[in-house]
This record gives C-alpha cells, sequence and structure tokens, in this order.
C-alpha cells in the first residue's frame, strides 16, 4: 500500500483532491435548494407601503404597467377589511373598492395564519406580502389584486 | 287573500335566493406534479375566484397563476418560468362549463349531490375539454363544491428535461374546492 502510495503520481493526487471537493460542494449545493424555504414575510424589507384604494386604483387604471411594477414585490399594504373569506381551513382578507366591486385579497403564510383569523370586517389593518399582481377578472368583472405568504405587518 | 299573497312573495323570494350566482374570491385549487423522485412541485392557491349558477347549471374558475405558493422557492420560480407555465405571458388559469346532470341536483334542499362537470379548461394559453365528477353540498344559503382531475401537461404545451426525467409529473392531479356564498 505505501509503496502504492509513494507511486501515485502528484498531478494525479490533485485531480482526485478536486473531484472530492467538486463533489462535496455539487451535493451541498443541491441539498441547499432542495431544502430551501421561503423566509418568513415579517422579516423581510418591503419595497412598497401603499394605500388599498390607492393600489386599487393604479391596477384599474393599467393593469399591464402596475403588473411590471410591484409583481413579485414585498408590500405592506394599509386598509379597511372589508371582508374575511373562508378558504379552505383558513381565512383570506380582503379589501374592496366598494363603488366599483374591484379588491384586492391576501392569502396567509403557514405561519401566520392564525393573525388572519384574528382579524374582523371593518378593521383597519398594516398586511405584508407578496404581490402576485392584478388582472381583470371576466367572471365577476371587476379588477383584482392578489397577494400571497401575508402576515399582519409589525 | 293576504296571506295568499305574503306566501307568494316568499316562494318567489326563496326561489331568486336559490337561483342566483354564487362565487367565491376564496376557492382553492391544489396542484400535484409530484413523482416518486421529487416530492417538491405541488402548490395550492386560495384566492381563486369561483362561480357556480344553480339555474343555469354554469361552473367557472378563474386562477391567478403566480398566486401559487410552492414550498421551495427555486421550484416555485420554474413553474412560473417561460420553459413552464410562462406565468408572465399567461398570467391566468380559467375554466367555463356546465353542470351535465343538473337535474339530480336539487339546491334547495341540503344534501350531497355528485355533478358530472364537462367544460372547457384554458392553461398556458391552451384550451382543452376537460369532464370530472365532483362533489355539491347545499347547506341553507351556502354550498360548497370539490372536484379533482389530472390534465396532461403535453396537451397544454407544457414540457422540458425535468418532464422527461420523471421528477415532475406528465399528468399532475388539480384539486378544486370551494365554499359559495
Amino acid at each position: 500500500m505505501d509503496a502504492a502510495k509513494k507511486r501515485m503520481n502528484p498531478w494525479l493526487k490533485k485531480i482526485l483532491f478536486g473531484i472530492i471537493i467538486l463533489s462535496i460542494a455539487g451535493a451541498g449545493a443541491i441539498w441547499y435548494i432542495f431544502n430551501e424555504k421561503f423566509s418568513d414575510t415579517n422579516e423581510i424589507k418591503p419595497d412598497y407601503t401603499v394605500n388599498a384604494l390607492d393600489l386599487i386604483h393604479e391596477f384599474e387604471k393599467n393593469d399591464s404597467l402596475s403588473n411590471r411594477k410591484y409583481g413579485e414585490k414585498i408590500m405592506v399594504v394599509n386598509g379597511l377589511v372589508t371582508q374575511v373569506e373562508g378558504a379552505d381551513t383558513t381565512v383570506n382578507i380582503k379589501m374592496a373598492d366598494t363603488t366599483s366591486g374591484s379588491y384586492v385579497i391576501f392569502a396567509f403564510q403557514p405561519q401566520h395564519r392564525y393573525e388572519a383569523k384574528k382579524i374582523k370586517e371593518g378593521e383597519l389593518v398594516s398586511i405584508k406580502g407578496s404581490c402576485s399582481g392584478g388582472a381583470y377578472s371576466q367572471i365577476l368583472e371587476t379588477e383584482f389584486i392578489t397577494f400571497k405568504r401575508c402576515a399582519l405587518n409589525k | 287573500m293576504k296571506k295568499s299573497i305574503l306566501v307568494i312573495a316568499l316562494v318567489a323570494a326563496t326561489g331568486a335566493m336559490f337561483a342566483q350566482k354564487k362565487t367565491t374570491t376564496s376557492g382553492t385549487v391544489n396542484f400535484d406534479a409530484t413523482t416518486s423522485l421529487d416530492q417538491l412541485p405541488k402548490a395550492e392557491n386560495k384566492t381563486v375566484i369561483v362561480a357556480i349558477d344553480p339555474k343555469k347549471g354554469s361552473v367557472a374558475f378563474e386562477v391567478v397563476m403566480k398566486n401559487f405558493t410552492f414550498g421551495n422557492p427555486r421550484i416555485q420560480e420554474h413553474f412560473n418560468g417561460p420553459r413552464w407555465l410562462d406565468s408572465e405571458k399567461f398570467p391566468t388559469a380559467t375554466f367555463k362549463g356546465n353542470i351535465t346532470n343538473l337535474a339530480a341536483i336539487d339546491f334547495k334542499k341540503d344534501g350531497t349531490y355528485d355533478a358530472d362537470v364537462a367544460g372547457d379548461l384554458t392553461i398556458h394559453g391552451v384550451t382543452k375539454p376537460v369532464k370530472t365528477t365532483g362533489k355539491i353540498v347545499v347547506a341553507g344559503k351556502a354550498l360548497s363544491a370539490n372536484a379533482d382531475f389530472s390534465i396532461k401537461l403535453e396537451d397544454y404545451g407544457v414540457d422540458g428535461p425535468q418532464i422527461a426525467a420523471g421528477k415532475i409529473s406528465k399528468e399532475p392531479k388539480i384539486t378544486v374546492a370551494a365554499d359559495l356564498q
């Protein structure tokens, strides 16, 4: 065995060592990608802070432009809760323009769903979430803006 | 005479109440494309607009693709990316159909009914016919509905090496559930 080690080309040794290091780094990267999770929204600094009605009106005016501006951004939205709507085993919070029927809706991050259940209609709240964008609903004939991974803004 | 008018008015009001379209903006769609090789590609969307018209038997839903939430950020990015659902170009998925056995469902009587639904599902800009049997639960003024079905991704122009390699199911299961008022 010792004789074999002595005979091993130093370049071959370096190549083998490099392969081992690369394999460990690759395995680590794959492990990281597969186990990566979304951060708690409350720990992320928001890109925008807006009033719900202003946001609705901005989307009503031009939703393509608004989607480019707000899509996938972390935002704080302040407004009056017009509906607490059951969504499977949890609830979504809605802030609507009662004149046009257009609305913004917030689906909460699993660890913050208990917060949504405490919110009441008519309350003024501040919600932070990831904006998925807005669209015109053919069913409701109104503009709607959806948010995911939301939390009560603290 | 007055009593008769009152009864007729009540019956008409009750009929109108049950005939009106039921909607929710918090329907749920679950998307499950997991395989034995990969358990990550599954997501839920809890802000789905769903409507059922008991009188006409029409059923419709609208889903914002970017509001599907995955546990893993990388998978969510791939899901919305140009090689998969291309949510930038095709921001919504829609279904428009009808209950084909409407006579078998009594929307005025509490109970659980099988509902045969057929219609057109549009995903990734491609529209294909879909048929399934779901459940409708009538409880007073409220309705709840659920159905599940599978789609072939290649029918909707969605393919790629991860699908070919078996990491993403070629026929993901889609579950739709809604409580409508």
